[in-house]
């Protein structure tokens, strides 16, 4: 050991703890983690107004006096059934899913470093949908089975995207070229099905393809809530975990972390929110690509899983108020509302990504 | 045991091999460079050093135990690595980024600590980004954010630091940086670090080791002076080019020959494979025109190998000793059997100009035969008996001028055991105009008889003086030492005062070098250290690392100094900046000031008044793994004394501080 080395040893034990230049720096690290927090909080009465205005002022509006009555547990004519039969399991259903859908289109966006790369881009939610469709026509799946079916669907399409675009190493064109193609392969498969069986069966199947929440019950939300209760505190590693792997390959595997185990665990962890929420959803367009990118600008460029969840959340309410009150006549499905939102976002990311060359 | 080692190592990407079978050490505490022409496996070599690809054979062994029967977390904590391009998420601040070099050392549960915010600090401190710390990554120059990600691998605080071209895109006023940062983390921490580069004369400049790939295979390693030659980068680059010692930092420095651009005579030169590379030592003088084929270099016979023909050597040998009469006084003896200091009859054997202010003169004589100290002369030091300016020819038998007192030291003369001291009285006592004066010098070089580059057939000593002179009405003023050596020419008589090689070793007190067990050094000093400096250089072995600064009036005075270990050596041309100025900067700059608290800081050492008294503290064997060995003008070298004892918190039994001379007072 030289001088030097001792020097350094003696530099780092004598070092004297608490250095006044650290104060800023540590309230600016506190601010930072309450300013996501603040973000958080308002996503989160954002999903109550969204909620309270859809039962409010919504198609069939509820009056106040009478809502909080039936909330209260008294039985009011007309107002108990429809707000504890259909209007809350919907909303708690498109809670759960959209924050499903967010957290997994952030976490596939950040792992392959590309805003296109929501899994309803690149293909793995037609991979759920294609399972699911299948699943319900041929099998007549419900519950617990269809959300198994649409995991495995997604779970292939996502590994065969993943190995069409070698091993991860090309997370740019490639993977989302890759991963279009699987979805209109996909799409052409779900068409041929719809085709090929009886036509109410294929009705069903095909407003399940649009999204919607009106079919939600509490059983679904509870099914959905289930699988949700294990895989969203997986999201605290996982967010770990990202920050580490988006620093590159290398300079990750330098850190100590074990990449491809690493890249596999999150890839199936974002395939199963995708999954489970898809199978009581139908695939909401667009939620998973949306959610993330809006996140990081309510973070100011930080990104956080949790914050994408609750946006994700947000976008699923607040289209189901939509899609509920935009046309006079005929309420829309989610999906509709989700994807028509999506749709110019898309085009948005694409010219602004054109434009930065990347 | 070597902290990072491959053993037989062969990496490859599922296909032909890349690295093949290679054994390397990296040594510990010291700056690898790994260089080679691009795709010759140099980032490849790098990525299976730090456990990123599975190797085909081989293993790789971080401290003594395979890397990759260690998980990769442990291995994060000991080993660094930043990557030729890491990617920068969007919107990252540059303390959050330098922060995630923590993971490693965070767990499952375990989150943020102070421990955590210390290091970062540490590292933001090192690396200089402390007023960077909030601002976003992506808005820095191309050389910040390369500090800041070589901070974020420092905030890993491991012991090993592994980066694959740190300067890739980056000008070159920020190459510098980069690698100055490196550089003093080396230093001040001790990191031992491996560095792939491409700019081969960065490489040259920064590393303590330099290993030179081919097609996957070793072609060369070692300290940078050794392995930076004209074949060698011909055969690695295969690109024809001239070497020449870096003006700036002493190391080598090479120039690129391409098909155009370039002297018509140096690409002749150089499609027929003729290079200049001269030997070490051997002609550092000559006319720099003559060109030596490779053919010629390795077949030249010896004696012929230097400036001076053998024809003026034989006319200057000294005749033989007299034996003086053997008197019945049993208390007469033999001088060389009871006297540690002998009187040495020489004369002149060459002279060459080294540079503007440095002449070597080769003494040569029979005497010499009985000169030494020990294996090498180091910093040696003798006295030289200048003549003085009065005597009747300078080629006169210099014993006969000073007196019988002088002729019974002289090797095979008579001398009565109790004149054996006291000599320096009695020279004093000398009438002033007749005894001249004494000088003390260093020997730069000793060869005995029969030695491969000796000129004559008695062993001969090199002296380099600086010259210090101006010209006044056609006059030479200066120092007698100079004045005389400035004039010498071949025959002219010297006689020298020095060590008797039967009654000296290794300790004998003219050598002051003495590192003990040090594995670290700092060599120190002015031009008048300069020829002391050279030859403790060359006889330093391999494994020691450290830094030789020498300050010399101008670029033209740097010498050439070849040393086999690790030992960086940085020529300070002084140009009009005063004396010692640029060497007590350049010492400040690798011998830090500890952060307030870090070390106890010695006290201010007690003051010797430089005007009265020479400034001489000199050190015994140390244990300590620093040595520092400071000569020159005395007030510059009290200067840095002070720094180093009070400032820096030295322990001074690891440091000689040597004034040789004070400017404006001479030697008595």
């Amino acid at each position: 050991m030289t001088r030097a080395q001792r020097g350094g040893t003696k530099f780092t034990a004598l070092k004297p703890a608490p250095v006044p230049a650290l104060e800023p720096a540590g309230a600016q690290r506190s601010g930072r983690t309450i300013g996501v927090g603040r973000v958080n909080l308002l996503l989160g009465v954002g999903i109550l107004l969204a909620i309270a205005l859809n039962l409010l002022t919504g198609r069939h509006p509820i009056e106040f006096s009478d809502l909080l009555a039936a909330l209260g547990g008294q039985r009011v004519p007309g107002v108990s059934f429809m707000l504890w039969e259909d209007r809350l399991p919907q909303a708690a259903v498109g809670i759960l899913a959209g924050a499903a859908f967010g957290a997994s289109g952030a976490i596939f966006q950040r792992l392959l470093r590309n805003p296109l790369a929501s899994p309803d881009v690149i293909g793995v939610g037609y991979g759920a949908s294609a399972a699911a469709v299948a699943g319900m026509l041929f099998f007549g799946a419900q519950g617990i089975g269809l959300s198994l079916l649409a995991f495995a669907g997604a779970l292939v399409v996502a590994l065969v995207i993943y190995v069409i675009a070698d091993s991860g190493k090309h997370t740019g064109a490639r993977l989302i070229l890759a991963g279009i193609a699987v979805a209109a392969l996909l799409q052409g498969i779900i068409q041929y099905l719809l085709t090929r069986t009886d036509v109410r069966n294929a009705s069903d199947a095909l407003r399940w393809l649009t999204g919607s929440l009106s079919a939600s019950t509490w059983e679904r939300a509870g099914l959905l809530g289930c699988a949700l209760v294990i895989l969203l505190p997986l999201l605290m590693p996982a967010a770990s975990r990202l920050r580490i792997l988006e620093l590159g390959d290398d300079t990750a595997a330098g850190l100590g972390l074990r990449v491809r185990g690493t890249r596999l665990g999150l890839i199936i962890l974002g395939v199963a929110l995708t999954a489970v929420a898809t199978a009581v959803t139908g695939p909401l367009a667009f939620v998973s690509f949306l959610a993330g990118p809006l996140a990081l600008r309510l973070c100011q460029g930080r990104s956080h899983l949790g914050a994408a969840a609750l946006t994700g959340a947000l976008l699923v309410t607040a289209a189901t108020y939509l899609a509920g009150n935009v046309l006079p006549e005929t309420p829309l499905p989610v999906g509709v509302v989700t994807g028509a939102l999506g749709a110019p976002f898309l085009i948005w990311v694409l010219v602004r990504t054109n434009k930065e060359g990347t | 045991m070597a902290l990072l080692q491959a053993e037989d190592l062969t990496l490859a990407y599922d296909g032909p091999s890349i690295v093949d079978e290679l054994s390397l050490e990296i040594p510990a505490g010291e700056v690898t460079i790994i260089v080679g022409a691009n795709g010759c496996g140099k980032s490849t070599l790098l990525r299976g050093l730090a456990r990123l690809l599975k190797p085909a054979g081989g293993k790789v062994l971080l401290d003594g135990e395979d890397i990759h029967t260690r998980g990769a977390r442990e291995v994060a904590k000991m080993l660094g690595l930043l990557p030729q391009t890491p990617t920068a998420p969007d919107g990252i601040t540059v303390r959050e980024l330098i922060g995630r070099g923590r993971y490693p050392h965070q767990g499952w549960f375990k989150r943020w600590s102070a421990q955590d915010e210390d290091a970062v600090e540490r590292a933001m401190t090192l690396t200089s980004t402390v007023e960077l710390a909030e601002r976003a990554v992506d808005e820095l120059s191309g050389g910040q954010r390369q500090r800041v990600w070589i901070a974020m691998a420092l905030a890993q605080e491991t012991e090993l630091l592994l980066l694959d071209e740190p300067t890739t895109y980056l000008d070159v006023a920020h190459q510098l940086e980069v690698l100055d940062v490196i550089s003093e983390l080396n230093r001040s921490r001790g990191t031992t670090v491996v560095i792939v580069l491409h700019d081969l004369n960065l490489a040259a400049r920064y590393a303590d080791h330099l290993v030179a790939l081919k097609h996957g295979k070793i072609v060369a390693a070692g300290h940078p002076s050794t392995v930076v030659t004209e074949e060698l980068v011909k055969s690695v680059f295969g690109m024809p080019c001239r070497v020449i010692p870096d003006p700036v930092a002493g190391t080598p420095l090479v120039l690129p020959i391409g098909r155009h651009r370039v002297l018509r005579a140096e690409s002749v030169l150089a499609a027929n494979g003729i290079h200049r590379t001269r030997q070490p030592d051997a002609a550092i003088g000559e006319d720099t025109t003559s060109l030596l084929t490779a053919e010629e270099l390795t077949t030249r016979e010896p004696q012929i190998d230097t400036i001076t023909a053998t024809d003026t050597a034989t006319g200057a040998t000294p005749q033989s000793v007299e034996p003086l009469p053997v008197a019945e006084d049993s208390s007469l003896r033999r001088a060389e059997e009871i006297s540690a200091m002998l009187a040495f009859s020489t004369r002149v054997l060459a002279t060459e100009d080294l540079s503007a202010n440095f002449k070597r003169v080769t003494l040569s004589g029979a005497d010499l035969s009985h000169f030494g100290a020990g294996a090498h002369p180091l910093d040696l030091r003798i006295k030289l008996m200048i003549p003085p300016a009065s005597a009747a020819s300078s080629t006169a038998e210099p014993e006969s001028v000073l007196g019988s007192d002088f002729a019974a030291l002289r090797p095979g003369a008579l001398l009565n055991s109790e004149d054996a001291g006291g000599w320096y009285k009695r020279w004093l006592a000398l009438p002033t105009e007749s005894r001249g004066d004494m000088r003390t010098y260093t020997v730069r070089a000793l060869r005995p008889a029969g030695h491969r580059d000796n000129l004559g057939e008695h062993p001969e000593i090199d002296i380099d003086f600086v010259l210090h002179l101006q010209k006044l009405d056609g006059q030479l003023t200066g120092g007698p030492a100079t004045v005389w050596a400035a004039t010498a020419e071949v025959g002219d008589a010297m006689l020298v005062l020095g060590p008797n090689k039967a009654l000296c070793d290794e300790t004998y007190g003219g050598i002051e070098f003495r590192p003990g067990t040090a594995k670290r050094i700092l060599l120190a000093g002015d031009e008048t250290a300069a020829p002391a400096i050279c030859s403790i250089l060359e006889s330093l072995p391999a494994g020691i690392t450290g830094h030789a600064l020498i300050e010399v009036p101008d670029t033209g005075d740097i010498l050439g100094s070849s040393t086999r270990s690790g030992v960086g050596v940085q020529w300070l041309p002084r140009g009009s900046h005063p004396h010692g100025e640029m060497l007590a900067a350049a010492v400040r700059s690798i011998v830090a000031i500890p952060a307030a608290g870090a070390v106890v800081t010695g006290a201010d050492p007690e003051d010797v008044d430089v005007d009265e008294q020479i400034l001489w503290e000199t050190t015994t064997e140390s244990t300590q793994p620093f040595y520092a060995w400071l000569a020159g003008e005395a007030s510059m070298i009290k200067e840095m004394r002070r720094y180093l004892v009070r400032n820096a918190g030295i322990d001074r039994k690891q440091v000689a501080f040597m004034g040789y001379w004070r400017r404006g007072k001479s030697e008595l």
